[in-house]
């Protein structure tokens, strides 16, 4: 399926593993592919400005959720747990950020099953568009089509999400021009 | 007094909250386990004395975390 990815698809997707490394993720979500979709020029990037996303801070945003990882700091204070405090004596025991970036990711980071499923429902979305190459606003479209956690953050926002799908396939339409 | 938020979450009949309270839990649990082996290690202990302290086998704690020092 990747020799069908253009070459800035490809650097999305490269560039989504960079994106789970910096967070110290373990696996790559539809959310760091996102970040990175928006963090690059191209259809997908078009297409968020067109419906009036604020590029800047949704992936600001998205890398802090990420770098949190599973940490809740709600969750674990609902149990009685003093995050900041944990965390305070981490950085007194084993330096400064240990516990941001415990167990760190492996050098490959795998992509889990929400960010294969987006790829292979981009790969439907470009032959429904009757395109023979994947590009960047076809893996935003796959992200769209079904429940995903970039999915869920973009609605976060207030994105209009079938505007945004509108926006996605009209950049992509027969004959028009992409820059 | 600390007992209460327990039973608000983690043992509280919302699932979904207690859920997420359990996730956090085991991701500190997870975090704060690599961080201690990983110490333990520069510090000279063996595989076994950290699996030992872990309640785990050497085995398991050797898969786990070998690789990575």
């Amino acid at each position: 399926m990747f020799e069908r990815f253009t070459k800035e698809a490809r650097a999305a997707v490269i560039a989504g593993q960079q994106v789970a490394r910096d967070a110290g993720s373990r696996t790559v979500d539809t959310r760091h592919v996102l970040v990175a979709l928006a963090e690059s020029t191209g259809p997908a990037s078009r297409a968020l400005d067109a419906v009036g996303v604020d590029r800047h801070d949704l992936t600001a945003r998205l890398r802090d959720d990420l770098r949190a990882g599973g940490l809740d700091g709600d969750a674990l204070a609902a149990l009685g747990i003093d995050l900041d405090a944990v965390r305070e004596r981490a950085d007194a025991v084993f330096g400064p950020g240990a516990l941001e970036t415990a167990g760190r990711s492996p050098a490959h980071i795998p992509f889990g099953s929400d960010a294969k499923k987006a790829l292979r429902l981009a790969l439907r979305e470009a032959i429904r568009l009757g395109r023979r190459t994947i590009d960047g606003g076809h893996l935003l479209l796959g992200m769209l089509r079904a429940a995903s956690p970039a999915r869920d953050a973009l609605a976060d926002t207030g994105v209009d999400l079938d505007a945004l799908r509108r926006a996605l396939e009209s950049d992509r339409a027969p004959g028009s021009q992409s820059a | 007094m600390a007992q209460q938020p327990l039973v608000d979450t983690a043992a509280g009949d919302d699932p979904g909250r207690g859920l997420r309270a359990v996730r956090s839990l085991r991701e500190l649990v997870d975090r704060l386990e690599a961080l201690q082996v990983a110490r333990a290690r520069d510090l000279g202990w063996s595989w076994q004395e950290i699996a030992d302290a872990l309640g785990v086998t050497r085995q398991a704690v050797h898969k786990k975390y070998g690789r990575r020092t």
